[in-house]
C-alpha cells in the first residue's frame, strides 16, 4: 500500500482507520459489557467508544482544517479544539456520571482502550509515512 | 485517643481531580506548541513535518487528559 507524502493525507488515513478501530473496540466492548452487567454494559461501551471517536477524531480534524490557514490560524484553530474539546468532555463526564443506564468500569475501559488503541496507529501511521522535509 | 480535625475539608474532592487532570496535560500541550512555533520560526521550510509531530505530542498529551477526566466512572466522587 502507497504511504502518503502528505500531512492531508496522512491526517485522512489516521482518522479512517482510527475509526474502524474504535467501532471495533466499542462493538466488541458492548459484547463483553452486555455478557457482563447487561443493558447498562452495552450502552456504556457504545457511548464510551463514541466518546474516544468524537475527541480522538478532533484532534485531527483540527491539524487537517488548521493546515490550510497561516501560522496564526492554524495555531488558534489547534488550541482552540483543544479548548473547546476538553470543556465538552468535562460536561459530558458530569452529565453521564450519575446516569443508571451507565456502567462506570466499561465505559471508562472503553474510553481507555479506544484511545491508547488510536494512539497506536497514530504512532504507526506518523512512523510509516513519507512525509518530505521540505515541502514547497 | 480522640482524633482532633485541625483543617476539616468539606466539598467535593473530585472537583480538585478534575483541576488536576486539567493542569497536567495543559502544561503539557502548552510546551509541546510553544516549541513547534519556536522551531517553525528558526526553520519555516520545515513546518509541515514540525506540525505532524506536534500532532502526535499533543495527541499523547491528551490520551492523559482524557483518562484522567474520565476517572469519576471508576472512583465515584
Amino acid at each position: 500500500m502507497t504511504q502518503p507524502t502528505n500531512i492531508a493525507d496522512l491526517l485522512k488515513r489516521v482518522l479512517f482507520r482510527g475509526a474502524i478501530l474504535i467501532l471495533a473496540v466499542g462493538v466488541i466492548g458492548g459484547v463483553i459489557g452486555y455478557l457482563a452487567v447487561g443493558l447498562p454494559g452495552l450502552f456504556s461501551a457504545l457511548i464510551g467508544a463514541a466518546m474516544a471517536l468524537l475527541f480522538v477524531s478532533l484532534t485531527a480534524l483540527s491539524v487537517l482544517v488548521g493546515g490550510k490557514l497561516n501560522l496564526g490560524g492554524f495555531f488558534a484553530v489547534v488550541m482552540g479544539g483543544w479548548l473547546l474539546k476538553i470543556v465538552i468532555f468535562l460536561i459530558l463526564v458530569a452529565t453521564l456520571k450519575g446516569a443508571d443506564f451507565i456502567n462506570g468500569p466499561t465505559l471508562f475501559i472503553t474510553l481507555v482502550a479506544s484511545i491508547l488503541g488510536s494512539l497506536v496507529l497514530d504512532t504507526m501511521a506518523v512512523t510509516k509515512a513519507r512525509i518530505p522535509v521540505v515541502q514547497g | 485517643m480522640d482524633v482532633t480535625n485541625i483543617a476539616e475539608i468539606t466539598g467535593s474532592l473530585g472537583v480538585v481531580g478534575y483541576g488536576l487532570a486539567a493542569i497536567g496535560p495543559g502544561v503539557g500541550v502548552g510546551l509541546v506548541v510553544s516549541k513547534t512555533i519556536e522551531s517553525i520560526a528558526r526553520q519555516p521550510e520545515l513546518a509541515a513535518r514540525l506540525q505532524v509531530t506536534m500532532w502526535l505530542g499533543i495527541a499523547f498529551t491528551e490520551a492523559l487528559a482524557l483518562i484522567g477526566l474520565a476517572t469519576p466512572f471508576i472512583f465515584g466522587v
